[in-house]
C-alpha cells in the first residue's frame, strides 16, 4: 500500500541546517542530563541543547527541538514527559526570541535570559503538575516546600508555583549559562550558516 | 550500536496490528480519561490496557516504567490525603496526621489515570519498532523532515552517551577530579561536555551537506524503499476506537 | 563532448575576507578524469561545492560568473536537481551518513527515497552498488559500525546510486588509514570502469598519475596549470608553484629521462619502460 500522493498537512519549511540541528540538540539535551547524573549534580541540566537551538536557529527550531525532545523521551524512556513537552516547546522559543534581542552578547545578559527562562518554564509548567501530579514536581526539595505549604493552608496554583520555581530557578540560570559559553565557543562560519538560513 | 527503543520482538496478535492503529488506540486511551474523569471510568481502561499488554507478552517489561513514577504517587496519597481542598471526611489518623477520604479518592483519580496514560503508551512504544512508526505517520502526511529528525534522534542519543562515557573514562583517566565537593563536581561539568557538543555542532554543517546532494530538499514526492504491511480489519478497528472517543465526549456533554 | 563549463567564477565566503576562488575559467570534456592538486586553502574544495550547486545555495556569500553542466546553469537549479547530475562525496565519511537508517542496505535509499523512484528500481540500484563497492557482506551492519574505509564506500555507493554523470570527490582518503585509502581508490577505479567523468580531489599525487587524465592545480583560488597530466607534471617550474611531482616522474627528472613528446614519464611502467629502452634489460 503506497500512500504517496498525499500532501503534507503543513508545511514544513526550515534550512537543512536548522533539521540536522534538531537532532543533535537533543542529543545535548541527554548528555547534559546524563552528565549531571553521573556528576551528583543537584540540577537537571537537561535543556542546554534547546536552548543552544533556540539560540544558533531561531524560536521555531527551538520549540521544535523542544518538542520533538519530549515526544521522544515520552516514547522511548518514560511517558510522562509528553505533557512538559509544552515546558520545553516554551523555553526553546524564549531562548530563539530572546537572542534575537540581543541577550547572547554578553554573559550578563545571558544570566537575564536564565531567568525569564526559568519564570516561564514555571508559568508553563505549574497548571501541568497540577493536572497531572496535583502540583509536585517529583523533586523532592520541590515538594516538600509544596507539602509545608499545603499544610499552611496556601493555594496549589501558588504552592505548586514555587515548587517548581525552587527547581527551576537554579537549574534553568545555569543551563542558560552553559549553552551561553557553548555559543560563544562556536566558529562564526559555523554559525553565520544557520543564521542565513 | 544499538537505535533507542524499548521494542520488545514477540510473536504476538498484539505486535501484528500496524504502528497506525495502535497510535489511534493510544491517543483514544489516554485522552478518554481525562474528558471523563472518574475513578471507574479510568480504572476499566487501565484494566484493558493490561489486558492488552499481557496479549502482547511485555507485562513484565512495563515494571520499570512504572517503578518509576511509584514514588511519585505515593506521596500524591500521602499530600493529597492530608492537604486536598475539598478533604471533610477523616478516614484515618496515622502519627496525628489526618488523612481525608476525599484527598485519598483524588490522589486515587489521578493516579489511576497517570497510570492509564503510561500503561497505554508502554503498549504501543513496546510492541511497535519506532523507525516503522515514525515510516507509518510519513505516510499519513507527517512531512518527511520530520520523520527525519525522528529517526536521528533516535540514533544519536545512543551515540552521543556511548561517547559521553569514553570522553568520562579518558577525563577521569587525566587526572579530573569527578568526585568530591560540589564545587569540584560542577567544574568539571563544562570540560566534560564542551568538547562533544562542540564536536557535534560543528558536524551538522557537514551532515547537512551531506543531506542536501542526497536530495534531501527534493521538492519531489518521497518514496518508501519498505512497504507497509496492515492486517485486514485495521480500518474497521481505527473507526471503532474513534466512534468509541465520539461516544465519551457525548457521554461527559450530556452529564 | 562538453560536460562541465566555468566561465569566469568568483566566489568570497560570507565572512571572509579574500576571495575563495577568483575567476576561475575552464571545460571539462565527457569521460575526463581531472586530479585537481594544490596547497591548503587553494579553492579546491570550493570548487568541488560549486560544482554540485552547494555554492550559491547552500552557502550564501558573493557567487559572480557561471557553471554549466551540459546546458544546466547551477545558479539556476536545485541542489536536489543537480544532485541526480554531479555527485559529491568529501573527506569525512562519518559526516556523510544519514543518520536516519539502520542498516547499510537503508542507507543507500535514503537518496533513492528522497527523489522519489519506485521501490522496484530502488531495489535494482541497491543491490548492484551494494556489489560494486563490495559492500554485500555488512548490508545489514549499521552504517555507523563500518570501518572509515567502508564508510567512505558506503558515501560513494551512495551517491553511485543517485546516477550522476559526474562525480566529484574531495580528498575521500585524507582521514582513512592505509588499507582504507586502498578500498576506496579501488572503489574509485570503479567510477572510472563506469565511464563517469570524475574530478577528484587528492594529494596523492602517484594515485593521480595512474588515473588522472588531467591536473588542475589550484592556488590561491586561481588556475595555475589545467593541462594533460603528463604535461603538468613535467613542468620545470613545478617547485616554484610549491608542487610535487609523482615519485616515479621525480625519478625520471633526476635521471633526465624524457619522451619523444618531451614530458616525463609519471607512473611505474613507463618508467620501467624507458629505463629498459636506455639501459637494457639486466639494470630492471
Ligand atoms: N565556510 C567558510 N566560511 C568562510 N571561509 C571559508 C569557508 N570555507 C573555506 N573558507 C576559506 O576559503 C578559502 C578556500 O578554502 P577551501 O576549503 O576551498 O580550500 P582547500 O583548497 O580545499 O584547502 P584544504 O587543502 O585545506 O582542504 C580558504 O581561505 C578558507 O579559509
Ligand atoms: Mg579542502
Amino acid at each position: 500500500m503506497q500512500n504517496n500522493q498525499k500532501k503534507n498537512l503543513w508545511s514544513f519549511n526550515f534550512s537543512t541546517m536548522a533539521l540536522v540541528l534538531i537532532p543533535v540538540s537533543i542529543g545535548i539535551n541527554y548528555v547534559g542530563k546524563l552528565f549531571a547524573q553521573t556528576l551528583r549534580l543537584p540540577l537537571w541540566l537537561d535543556s542546554i541543547g534547546t536552548i543552544l537551538a533556540g539560540i544558533l536557529a531561531g524560536p521555531w527550531v527551538g520549540a521544535i527541538s523542544g518538542g520533538i525532545n519530549n515526544a521522544i523521551y515520552g516514547l522511548t524512556i518514560s511517558p510522562v514527559s509528553f505533557a512538559y513537552g509544552i515546558t520545553s516547546i516554551a523555553i526553546g522559543i524564549t531562548a530563539g526570541v530572546m537572542a534575537r534581542m540581543g541577550f547572547v552578547k554578553s554573559m550578563k545578559r545571558a544570566v537575564i535570559m536564565g531567568l525569564v527562562i526559568a519564570g516561564i518554564s514555571t508559568v508553563v509548567s505549574t497548571p501541568i503538575n497540577i493536572i497531572f501530579w496535583g502540583g509536585q514536581t517529583g523533586n523532592i526539595w520541590g515538594d516538600a516546600l509544596f507539602g509545608i505549604l499545603r499544610s499552611a493552608n496556601w493555594p496549589v496554583w501558588l504552592a505548586s508555583g514555587l515548587d517548581e520555581l525552587a527547581v527551576d530557578l537554579p537549574d534553568k540560570i545555569a543551563t542558560t549559562i552553559i549553552a551561553f559559553i557553548i555559543y560563544q565557543g562556536l566558529p562564526k562560519r559555523i554559525t553565520v550558516l544557520f543564521e542565513e538560513s | 550500536m544499538r537505535s533507542l527503543s524499548l521494542y520488545v520482538k514477540r510473536d504476538s496478535l498484539i505486535h501484528k496490528i500496524d504502528p497506525f492503529t495502535k497510535i489511534i488506540y493510544v491517543f483514544v486511551s489516554v485522552i478518554s480519561p481525562f474528558i471523563l474523569p472518574t475513578l471507574i471510568f479510568s480504572t476499566s481502561l487501565t484494566l484493558i490496557n493490561l489486558l492488552f499488554l499481557l496479549l502482547g507478552r511485555v507485562v513484565k517489561k512495563v515494571l520499570p516504567i512504572i517503578s518509576f513514577v511509584f514514588i511519585i504517587i505515593l506521596t500524591i496519597f500521602i499530600i493529597q490525603g492530608m492537604f486536598y481542598d475539598a478533604n471533610q471526611t477523616e478516614l484515618f489518623s496515622l502519627f496525628n496526621l489526618n488523612f481525608y477520604v476525599e484527598g485519598i479518592l483524588y490522589a486515587a483519580r489521578i493516579s489511576v489515570r497517570a497510570i492509564n496514560v503510561l500503561l497505554a503508551f508502554s503498549l504501543l512504544i513496546l510492541t511497535t519498532p519506532p523507525t516503522e512508526m515514525i515510516e507509518s505517520l510519513v505516510r499519513r502526511g507527517m512531512p518527511a523532515k520530520l520523520g527525519y529528525i525522528m529517526h536521528s534522534v533516535l540514533q544519536i542519543i545512543p551515540m552521543m552517551s556511548s561517547n559521553a562515557s569514553i570522553i568520562m573514562d579518558a577525563q577521569r583517566a587525566r587526572g579530573m577530579e569527578t568526585e568530591g565537593s560540589l564545587w569540584v563536581r560542577i567544574k568539571a561539568f563544562i570540560p566534560l561536555i564542551g568538547p562533544l557538543v562542540m564536536s557535534s555542532l560543528v558536524n551538522t554543517h557537514e551532515r547537512s551537506i551531506a543531506l542536501e546532494v542526497r536530495g534531501f530538499s527534493a521538492a519531489t514526492q518521497k518514496t518508501f524503499l519498505h512497504q507497509e504491511k496492515v492486517p485486514g480489519g485495521m480500518k474497521q478497528l481505527r473507526i471503532f476506537f474513534l466512534l468509541f472517543l465520539a461516544a465519551v465526549l457525548a457521554w461527559r456533554l450530556v452529564l | 563532448m562538453k560536460k562541465i563549463t566555468i566561465n569566469n567564477l568568483s566566489y568570497k565566503y560570507s565572512l571572509a575576507e579574500n576571495k575563495a576562488l577568483n575567476n576561475i575559467s575552464l571545460e571539462v570534456e565527457k569521460g575526463d578524469f581531472i586530479g585537481v592538486v594544490g596547497p591548503n586553502k587553494a579553492g579546491k574544495s570550493t570548487l568541488c561545492k560549486s560544482l554540485v550547486g552547494l555554492i550559491p545555495h547552500f552557502y550564501k556569500g558573493e557567487f559572480e560568473g557561471e557553471i554549466l553542466i551540459d546546458n544546466l546553469n547551477t545558479l539556476n537549479s536545485s541542489i536536489a536537481e543537480l544532485s541526480l547530475k554531479v555527485g559529491l562525496v568529501f573527506q569525512n565519511p562519518f559526516n556523510q551518513i544519514s543518520g536516519a537508517k539502520l542498516s547499510v542496505y537503508d542507507e543507500l535509499a535514503f537518496g533513492l527515497e528522497n527523489n522519489g523512484l519506485g521501490r522496484e528500481e530502488m531495489i535494482t540500484r541497491i543491490d548492484k552498488y551494494l556489489n560494486l563497492m563490495d559492500l554485500n557482506e555488512v548490508k545489514d551492519n549499521n552504517p555507523f559500525e563500518l570501518s572509515g574505509g567502508q564508510m567512505q564506500k558506503l558515501a560513494i555507493a551512495s551517491i553511485m546510486a543517485l546516477k550522476p554523470d559526474v562525480f566529484v570527490l574531495d580528498e575521500p582518503t585524507s582521514q582513512l588509514d592505509p588499507q582504507g585509502t586502498e578500498e576506496v581508490f579501488k572503489a574509485v577505479s570503479r567510477l572510472r570502469e563506469e565511464n563517469l567523468t570524475v574530478i577528484l580531489v587528492s594529494q596523492k599525487l602517484n594515485k593521480l598519475a595512474d588515473y588522472a587524465n588531467k591536473i588542475l592545480f589550484l592556488n590561491q583560488g586561481e588556475i595555475a596549470a589545467y593541462d594533460n597530466t603528463a604535461a603538468v607534471f613535467s613542468r620545470n617550474d613545478l617547485e616554484q608553484m610549491g608542487m610535487g611531482a609523482p615519485i616515479y616522474t621525480e625519478i625520471a627528472r633526476e635521471l633526465g629521462l624524457k619522451n619523444e613528446k618531451n614530458q616525463y614519464p609519471i607512473r611505474k611502467s613507463e618508467l620501467k619502460e624507458m629505463l629498459v629502452a636506455k639501459y637494457g634489460k639486466n639494470i630492471g
